[in-house]
């Protein structure tokens, strides 16, 4: 029942948007941190040199170009993959059907967060791509790009998990898409703040710390993330999705 | 005829409020149970829990014989199609996208799908997107939905909502259609009259509690039409059966809930009396008064 659930919800997808808002969440990440790039001092200067500053670079402009696109395109995907539920009375259809309100929440979570994934995918390697277009002859620094690629996802998927929570829960999606227009400025400010601070604004503010670049004393120095919290990060928000969604099951319609 | 759905002491309560009262449903298998009340009765309520969407405070539900949980529900609505409150349908697919998505959740062969599309009559409107739709258009997709998994029993609440005449006629030959098939359909209303020419057995409730369940003759024969006494001397006569609860009503007196051989005594003593009479009858009752009588007393 579930892989049909799914398969279901890909095919929900049709007509809905989808498809759009996925490439402006690949390319909006992937042009504003090139272009980002491009304007830093020094950029395309050391792009020939075997120091890894130019990745440094690509690495720091992605850590600005993500928080800022992403948080309201995955609401946007989430809200409209739920909102449909609401307007077609699907939530009835599916129960009537085996499948409760919780297993389709989670069968949304399973297709959207697949595409959302691989959005994050994309725009990593397609940075990576242009860094070579320029001329970057460093070689790719794989432990930090896949480690900060990977904590993006994380924290994309507790978005996403967090947004089809909210568009469930409450019908008027105008609310889901405020906090998340309110949660680009907690996921823009926590890269200015104490790791133990931006924690306290999830799933937002893991995406400052999980930058693995920063500005020591005016250069461009390589961090090591905490990536311990990326893994509680995934732990806690994939317990309370499951949690939540099992409550779902249990609402009546 | 044997029974499909049996329900014993089924209750509902939300807070201190009863929607649902000591309900014992009987709908034969093979039939069509017209369920009616007027809105806020408990209907949909009802039905929910004959789907297990709604748990119910107490009692329970028998399906086939085998009593609807949580553990039992999966299985038993493979058997059940159900068009529950507002008719489904995602309105950015066609309707033919639609059935497909049941087609798959259901694990059901095309044939199944274009047999239920034919059936509800939307075989020329498939290929358009749900969003065009007009009202009843959306009702029948909502029943092909419902019929796609060839259910044994069909539960469709409140399917003629929102219907012109012409759709709610052609609601009826369907409902007709389907149990010439063998299958089982409860359909509700608030109006009688959209199922008192389809259903066969019919279950009345009011306020949560059932206030007749059995055929429209049974239903006919618990009600008791009033007197009407026609007499050249209407005021006096009024006041000589003032004791049998007689009114007067346009020149003529009216006796309520008289019974056969109250009847007699009634006339025998306005005879005697010396009141000339020229007419004794029964009024003529159509089913939606008897329907309105119940759930009216209901309502006070």
């Amino acid at each position: 029942m579930t892989g049909r659930a799914v398969a279901n919800e890909f095919a929900k997808m049709r007509r809905l948007r989808t498809a759009p808002a996925l490439i402006a969440l690949v390319l909006g990440v992937t042009v504003l941190t090139c272009g980002t790039a491009l304007s830093s001092p020094g950029f395309t200067d050391s792009a020939g040199d075997a120091s890894p500053h130019s990745w440094r670079v690509l690495l720091g402009s992605m850590g600005i170009a993500v928080p800022l696109v992403s948080p309201v395109l995955i609401a946007v995907m989430a809200s409209r993959q739920v909102d449909i539920e609401h307007r077609g009375n699907g939530w009835t259809l599916a129960h009537a059907s085996g499948v409760a309100p919780g297993a389709l929440c989670r069968a949304k979570f399973a297709s959207t967060g697949a595409l959302v994934a691989a959005a994050v995918l994309a725009h990593s390697g397609l940075v990576v791509a242009f860094g070579r277009l320029v001329g970057i002859t460093a070689p790719v620094p794989a432990g930090p790009w896949l480690g900060y690629t990977a904590w993006v996802t994380v924290v994309g998927l507790a978005l996403l998990a967090l947004h089809l929570l909210l568009a469930a829960w409450v019908p008027n999606q105008l609310v889901g898409l405020g906090i998340a227009v309110m949660g680009v400025f907690a996921a823009l400010s926590s890269a200015g703040m104490p790791d133990r601070l931006a924690f306290l604004l999830p799933p937002w503010g893991y995406y400052g710390p999980a930058v693995p670049v920063g500005y020591r004393d005016g250069a461009l120095v390589a961090l090591t993330p905490p990536h311990l919290a990326a893994l509680l990060l995934a732990a806690g928000a994939g317990a309370l999705f499951l949690s939540a969604t099992r409550r779902f099951d249990r609402q009546e319609a | 005829m044997s029974a499909l759905i049996t329900t014993h002491g089924l209750t509902k309560r939300y807070g201190g409020r009863t929607v649902v009262d000591g309900l014992d449903l009987r709908v034969p298998e093979g039939c069509v149970y017209g369920f009616l009340g007027p809105n806020g009765a408990g209907k949909t309520t009802t039905m929910k829990m004959l789907l297990s969407l709604v748990r119910p405070t107490s009692g329970e539900v028998r399906i086939a014989g085998r009593r609807m949980d949580r553990s039992t529900r999966r299985g038993l609505l493979s058997e059940i199609g159900s068009l529950i409150e507002s008719p489904p349908g995602y309105g950015h697919l066609t309707g033919a996208e639609n059935m497909r998505l049941v087609q798959r959740l259901l694990r059901l062969d095309d044939g199944q799908v274009a047999r239920a599309v034919r059936t509800a009559r939307l075989q020329d409107h498939i290929d358009r997107p749900v969003r065009t739709y007009s009202l009843g258009m959306k009702q029948r997709l909502g029943i092909a939905m419902a019929l796609a998994g060839e259910p044994r029993l069909l539960v469709l609440d409140e399917p003629a909502n929102g219907l012109d005449p012409a759709g709610i006629d052609e609601m009826r030959r369907l409902i007709r259609r389907l149990t010439g098939d063998g299958t089982t359909v409860m359909v509700s209303s608030h109006l009688l009259d959209e199922v008192d020419r389809t259903a066969d057995v019919l279950g009345i409730l009011g306020g949560g509690r059932m206030l007749f369940q059995g055929t429209r003759e049974e239903l006919f024969a618990r009600s008791v039409p009033d007197v009407l006494v026609d007499t050249f001397e209407p005021e006096r006569a009024a006041a000589l059966a003032g004791a049998w609860g007689a009114v007067l009503d346009a020149g003529t007196v009216r006796v309520p809930g008289l019974g056969e051989r109250e009847t007699a005594r009634l006339v025998a003593r306005l005879v005697q009396e010396g009141v000339d009479l020229h007419g004794v009858r029964r009024e003529t009752r159509s089913l939606e008064d008897v329907f309105m009588d119940l759930t009216r007393e209901e309502a006070l």
